[in-house]
């Protein structure tokens, strides 16, 4: 964060980050808070969204709260050259919402990582029995969760 | 469960983005047959109740210059409480759960995730863990993103 730009991105998201205004004219609302136009608050969170440094302008659901109380993280062994052709695979999954690739350690061989989100520990499963069936692999650990500790958005 | 077909409709639209015009809440009522009115005292009332953590950008940390990792560890079962304590002090954490391997035993217990200005500060914070826990902290960067984009079924 060197030059002026940036400065005055970092300074919108910061202002934003613990959430917009919920109004009929939010971006104007920012503006008028930050001291710019409407014009440009909107300019600068599309180019932030274009360059991909925000993922998205979108709510955060509170998912135990509405019902979906299963988390789980399932790591896989996949062989090297197969990672890129199951990641693919994972993702299209709609109850995995994040799928990555990680390193192996001597006392750790499981590569790739899938978060899979459902109503219900059954509901996951199913899902990891899907991918078994496409992918083939047969190698994995379901890791619930049993306590969560902290959950927070990313800010800056 | 209060969440009505209405509120479903608007929490499952808001998980993508916010329109970038002028009235975004009007905009999203054409798209979903609700009016501008109606889509934001929902909207309030899902904040206010907690069902919505927040409306705002999601930061992709990466992008913005800042590096992460996913960092696990052993914990012994009488220090869980202790151990996590110190992890969620730092403003870098924005998770943290304790995991137990389902079908087959796994050498870690504690899951956090952490994000830092740069590599040598994270480097540097997950000593300072292992310095103020005594434990070993193991750093599971992303090598390869396949998805990343939490968005619930909502039904």
């Amino acid at each position: 964060m060197t030059n002026k730009k940036e400065d005055i991105d970092v300074k919108l998201i910061k202002h934003i980050q613990e959430g917009l205004p919920v109004t009929k004219t939010p971006y104007k609302d920012i503006g008028q808070a930050l001291g710019m136009s409407e014009e440009e608050v909107i300019q600068r969170l599309q180019k932030l969204l274009e360059s991909g440094k925000v993922r998205r302008l979108a709510a955060s659901i509170a998912h135990r709260k509405i019902g979906i109380n299963a988390n789980a993280m399932c790591v896989w062994k996949v062989p090297k050259e197969q990672v890129d052709e199951v990641g693919e695979i994972m993702a299209g999954f709609e109850e995995v919402t994040h799928c990555y690739e990680r390193p192996v350690y001597s006392d750790w061989e499981y590569n790739v990582f899938t978060m899979i989100h459902g109503y219900t520990d059954a509901e996951c499963e199913a899902v990891i029995q899907a991918i078994k069936k496409k992918t083939g692999l047969n190698d994995y650990v379901i890791l619930y969760s049993e306590k969560e500790f902290k959950k927070v958005g990313v800010r800056i | 469960m209060i969440l009505c077909d209405t509120d479903r409709k608007i929490l499952h639209r808001l998980q993508s983005n916010l329109p970038l015009v002028s009235r975004p809440f009007l905009a999203l009522s054409k798209e979903l047959d609700i009016d501008e009115d109606t889509i934001i005292e929902r909207v309030k009332f899902m904040i206010e109740k907690g069902y919505v953590r927040r409306l705002a950008p999601i930061i992709n940390t990466q992008a913005m210059g800042r590096e992460a990792t996913l960092a696990a560890m052993t914990v012994p079962e009488d220090r869980i409480e202790e151990v996590s304590v110190i992890i969620n002090e730092y403003s870098g954490v924005s998770h943290n759960y304790l995991r137990k391997g389902r079908n087959t035993h796994i050498p870690y217990n504690m899951w956090f995730t952490m994000s830092a200005r740069d590599d040598e500060e994270l480097h540097c914070l997950l000593k300072e863990i292992e310095g103020r826990t005594g434990l070993t902290v193991r750093s599971l960067p992303t090598t390869k993103k396949f998805k990343i984009g939490v968005r619930f079924k909502i039904y």
